[in-house]
């Protein structure tokens, strides 16, 4: 009998948490998306699909999918393609390879705060590292961050930077699984190394591929600290990606319906998009040992 | 021509370049740190200094050595449970076959794509319920379940000999005694990549401190650098040094511990996503 | 009496605990607000007297941010339960809180306490809304024009410039501009949302009409100002847009000594002579169509949560903070004006009016001075007018689209509020 229980007196901990936190909390947020709340009102007006219109009908809500879309086209495919390059270089297990590896991972665990924190500076007007650059050179003092056209640069430009060497390292590690006989096959045909690139890494880092274009998309669907410290969102919405939304509704408009239509919103579409992947990596990844 | 890199020459050349790429590529948070010793009134006359004022400042009048102390409770408190909550999960996942296995495994593994986000309204109701908003356990609580943690570690006990657990069960062992003289002693450098993991995702934690902390003295590093970056108590112009004090003693943690366990910490990233 | 959280000391793991029931002989009142630098010093001074006369009460006074912080750590706080006990609210904003019953209803309090009487009647008025008042003012302000005489002169502005239209403003931020603007001087800081709300006074309108309630942003003269504000960004350059994206940095750049000109509250008077000395001008906001300011600033309020015994202590401190000494201290380190009739009595006030002419000028302007209204939906309208004001000083929307979709949206906001 015991015997039996065992399995599951092991997975409670986990399970119960995940009840508690992630769980339940989905099904509160649908709960509330179908009601109008501000934390004050002792009621919580069962309101139907109002928030669901209001947010479709809303600049704001797609303001921020067309940002949130911009990012995700622009960075994700600039992730992979720098990580990739970068990684077909440093393959190699030389000292120096292995030192430019640690420094471009560095900045994937580095406190995202402080990333952000130093790049405002990094693109501040009048003190900045960049303008000071460019006034050295004579050209003009660029507003960075205050200017609509630029400030989404500036986002996806220290996201990229941030994430790049995990990208790095995935390569690396997916090139590093590529057997070297291929590539000796492929020489000896009379292979170029674009050649060798392009028939033989590049299928063969396929399965890599997927699984970080899904891990970068599901990432640009989540940028918030950089937002939240180096814009909050502006100039003009012009950065105001989906989770700045959710937490401005949420917490400075305290329209908790409004808030919690947008987070089940998300929530249906990167679910959607798992299925997708699932879908599509079921049938095209099969070098997986 | 292609430069000859066979040549040590040309060797030399080529690696000096990377590597001065790589500074440069380092260069920001270099300079930042670099700037965290040097007076405000130096750094915007613009010549050379050398101080330690705007770390005392940090600490002595901006409270950050109780945030960071803040933020080594959290995250060690997260680590240390969120491994001894995944690890179990992960062995009954990796050794049972169970009704309902599956599907809690499933549900796990679900979780690797909901994004926190999509929890931050509930569960800051949730905490103000349980009166637990303002404290390290509505700091803690949410943050100990990690779905990566469990699955990355049931597919490590998965490639662990069965042989093993059964030659255990023959010496008269339990099942929590097999998962903890066998299993854990194999699995630690997984355990050990995954505590990694884990303290460095709370450590960096930003939205959750942001909501759920409204006491200045709970404040984490994340939130009490934003603040003092973004709120800038003196509304005056940015104290730029002292920010990057500020942001130094965010990132040296993790900074130092780079150096040590880079080779870990790759492994766990890698490893969670080849497998 | 109360048994807040105990404040943490030491390793904080106490924290872990929750709160432990403590009975205490005092009764403290923690306090939220918005004051730093010389005005948060002042505010400390009020309070250590109040302490000194008050033996038994403590003022636990928290410095939360700007009145946006405090409005959204307010309403974040309500669900926990983790509300002060006293809370600084900016004039317009407290509506929302008195209509959803978190203020309490201080009518009783004011009526039975002879500050009644020594109150400027535009002070009383600030703090009444739906016939009852929910907060007496601490700090009262218009906003004011601030000039730089210096940078003004270096540009070839004859002294004492006419500043009374828009036309009259752009002008001369156009010389400083044309003048200076390669030594990275501009002409005027972005004005900030207070004096965007004087500058649309200014052209006859409102965002709310007071006595109506009616939703006025979309109202021609309405749209009118924000054109003319906006263009000082986008069209004629004479304002830097790091003041529209950061209210604050237009207004540091000021201070700094890099900008001519800047519309803002008297409350800033005390921190900009600091900062410029003799060259710091104080000026009346111009008169496009009519002259009118708001009133501005913040009173003190209760929360209906707190203990009996709180609200009393409460009350006895916001009564002592409106009084005609704390507010001569207030007022004289500040430039907030005078809300309480005796206060230009005080020595210090008297010191104060004499030496700096500038808080003169935003006494004057008391004569044309207005109340704004605080419906609920200000709250909201506010905090969304930001994002607005962005879009068009960005020149990022035409102002007219822009202002009839806010005023649609606001309409909306207002009706949902009232269900």
């Amino acid at each position: 009998m015991l015997r039996k229980l065992t399995p599951y007196l092991f997975i409670l901990p986990l399970m119960a948490f995940l009840a508690v936190f992630t769980y339940v909390p989905i099904l509160q947020s649908v709960n509330l998306s179908f009601r109008e709340w501000d934390f004050m009102s002792p009621t919580k007006l069962w309101v139907g699909l109002e928030n669901y219109q209001l947010l479709l009908s809303s600049r704001d809500f797609w303001n921020a999918v067309k940002v949130t879309t911009i990012f995700a086209v622009i960075s994700v495919p600039l992730r992979l393609a720098l990580a990739l390059a970068i990684a077909s270089y440093l393959v190699r297990e030389t000292i120096v390879s292995r030192l430019m590896r640690g420094a471009l991972f560095l900045p994937s665990v580095t406190s995202t705060v402080s990333i952000a924190v130093v790049f405002s500076w990094v693109f501040s007007t009048d003190y900045g590292m960049i303008n000071a650059g460019l006034a050295w050179l004579g050209f003009e003092r660029v507003q960075w961050m205050q200017d609509p056209q630029l400030a989404l640069y500036v986002i996806i430009f220290v996201n990229t930077w941030k994430q790049l060497g995990y990208d790095i390292i995935i390569y690396i590690a997916g090139l590093q699984a590529v057997p070297t006989e291929l590539y000796d096959a492929a020489s000896v045909d009379g292979g170029r190394r674009l050649h060798v690139f392009r028939r033989v890494t590049l299928p063969l880092v396929m399965p890599t591929t997927y699984f970080l274009l899904v891990v970068s998309v599901i990432d640009a669907f989540q940028v918030f600290t950089i937002v939240n410290v180096m814009t909050k969102g502006g100039p003009a919405g012009a950065t105001d990606m989906i989770v700045n939304m959710l937490y401005r509704v949420g917490f400075t408009l305290f329209d908790i319906g409004q808030g919690s239509a947008l987070a089940v919103i998300l929530f249906v579409f990167l679910i959607a998009l798992a299925v997708l992947k699932a879908r599509v990596i079921g049938r095209k990844v099969h070098y997986e040992a | 021509m292609k430069p000859d890199l066979t040549s040590s020459r040309g060797m030399w050349v080529m690696n000096a370049l990377v590597l001065a790429a790589g500074l440069m590529f380092l260069s920001p948070v270099l300079y930042s740190i670099w700037m965290s010793f040097q007076t405000a009134d130096a750094y915007y006359a613009g010549h050379l200094d050398f101080t330690l004022s705007n770390y005392e400042l940090a600490v002595a009048e901006y409270n950050f050595a109780r945030y960071l102390l803040n933020s080594l409770i959290v995250s060690g408190v997260v680590t240390l449970a969120g491994i001894a909550v995944a690890t179990m999960a992960a062995y009954a996942f990796a050794r049972y076959r169970f009704p309902g296995g599956n599907l809690a495994f499933a549900a796990v593994v679900a979780t690797l794509m909901i994004p926190s986000h999509i929890t931050l309204i509930p569960n800051y109701l949730t905490l103000a319920k349980a009166g637990l908003l303002d404290s390290y356990a509505g700091l803690i609580l949410p943050a100990i379940s990690s779905g990566f943690a469990a699955f990355f570690l049931r597919q490590y006990i998965r490639g662990i000999p069965r042989a093993l657990d059964e030659a255990a069960y023959m010496d008269g062992a339990n099942a929590f005694q097999v998962l903890w003289r066998v299993i854990v002693p194999i699995s630690k450098p997984a355990i050990f990549s995954m505590g990694l993991h884990l303290f460095i995702s709370e450590w960096n934690n930003y939205i959750w401190p942001l909501v759920a902390i409204g006491k200045e003295d709970l404040y984490t590093l994340q939130v009490g650098l934003a603040r003092l970056y973004r709120i800038n108590p003196g509304e005056d112009v940015i104290d730029w040094p002292l920010v990057m004090a500020a942001s130094t003693i965010t990132i040296l943690p993790v900074l130092l511990g780079f150096v040590l366990v880079e080779r870990h910490l790759v492994r766990g990233i890698t490893m969670g996503a080849v497998k | 009496m109360v048994a807040k959280l105990p404040k943490l000391t030491g390793l904080g793991l106490v924290a872990l605990l929750g709160s432990t029931s403590m009975t205490l002989a005092d009764v403290s009142v923690e306090f939220w607000h918005s004051f730093s630098k010389n005005a948060g010093e002042a505010l400390d001074q009020i309070i250590d007297n109040f302490e000194a006369e008050n033996p038994g009460i403590t003022i636990d006074a928290q410095h939360i941010g700007n009145y946006n912080d405090i409005v959204a750590k307010l309403q974040a706080s309500i669900p926990a339960g983790r509300e002060p006990d006293a809370v600084i609210m900016e004039v317009t904003r407290y509506g929302l809180f008195a209509d959803r019953g978190v203020l309490m209803d201080l009518t009783d309090y004011v009526e039975n306490d002879p500050l009644k009487d020594d109150l400027f009647d535009f002070a009383r008025e600030v703090g009444v809304f739906d016939g009852k008042n929910y907060i007496v003012p601490f700090n009262s302000s218009t906003p004011v024009l601030y000039y730089n005489k210096a940078i003004l002169e270096q540009a070839g502005v004859p002294e004492e410039p006419k500043l009374e239209t828009y036309a009259d403003v752009l002008a001369v931020a156009q010389q400083v501009q044309a003048e200076l603007g390669d030594e990275g001087i501009s002409g005027i800081a972005a004005p900030g949302q207070f004096a965007r709300w004087g500058l649309i006074m200014d052209n006859d309108s409102d965002m709310i009409d007071s006595v109506s309630g009616e939703i006025l942003l979309d109202a021609p003269n309405t749209v009118e100002a924000y054109e003319w504000m906006a263009s000082l960004v986008h069209e004629h350059g004479v304002a830097s847009a790091d003041g529209v994206t950061t209210e604050n940095q237009g207004r540091d750049a000021f201070l700094a000594g890099k900008v001519g000109m800047m519309m803002n509250s008297t409350g800033n008077y005390g921190r900009s002579v600091a900062a410029l000395g003799d060259d710091l001008v104080v000026a009346p906001m111009p008169c496009n169509k009519v002259c009118r300011v708001p009133i501005g600033g913040a009173g003190i309020g209760i929360l209906s949560s707190a203990e009996d015994e709180v609200k009393d202590a409460a009350w006895k401190f916001i009564s002592y903070a409106a009084s005609a000494e704390s507010n001569a201290i207030w007022f004289s380190t500040t430039g907030y004006m005078p809300i309480n009739k005796h206060t230009a009595e005080q020595p210090l006030a008297a010191e104060a009016l004499e030496t700096k002419p500038g808080i003169r000028v935003a006494i004057d302007q008391l004569g044309f001075a207005k109340g704004r209204p605080r419906p609920p939906v200000v709250t909201w309208m506010r905090a969304t007018e930001y994002d607005m004001w962005q879009a068009m000083a960005l020149g990022q929307r035409d102002v007219t689209e822009t202002l009839d979709d806010f005023a649609a949206r606001t309409r909306a906001e207002a009706e949902r509020l009232a269900k």
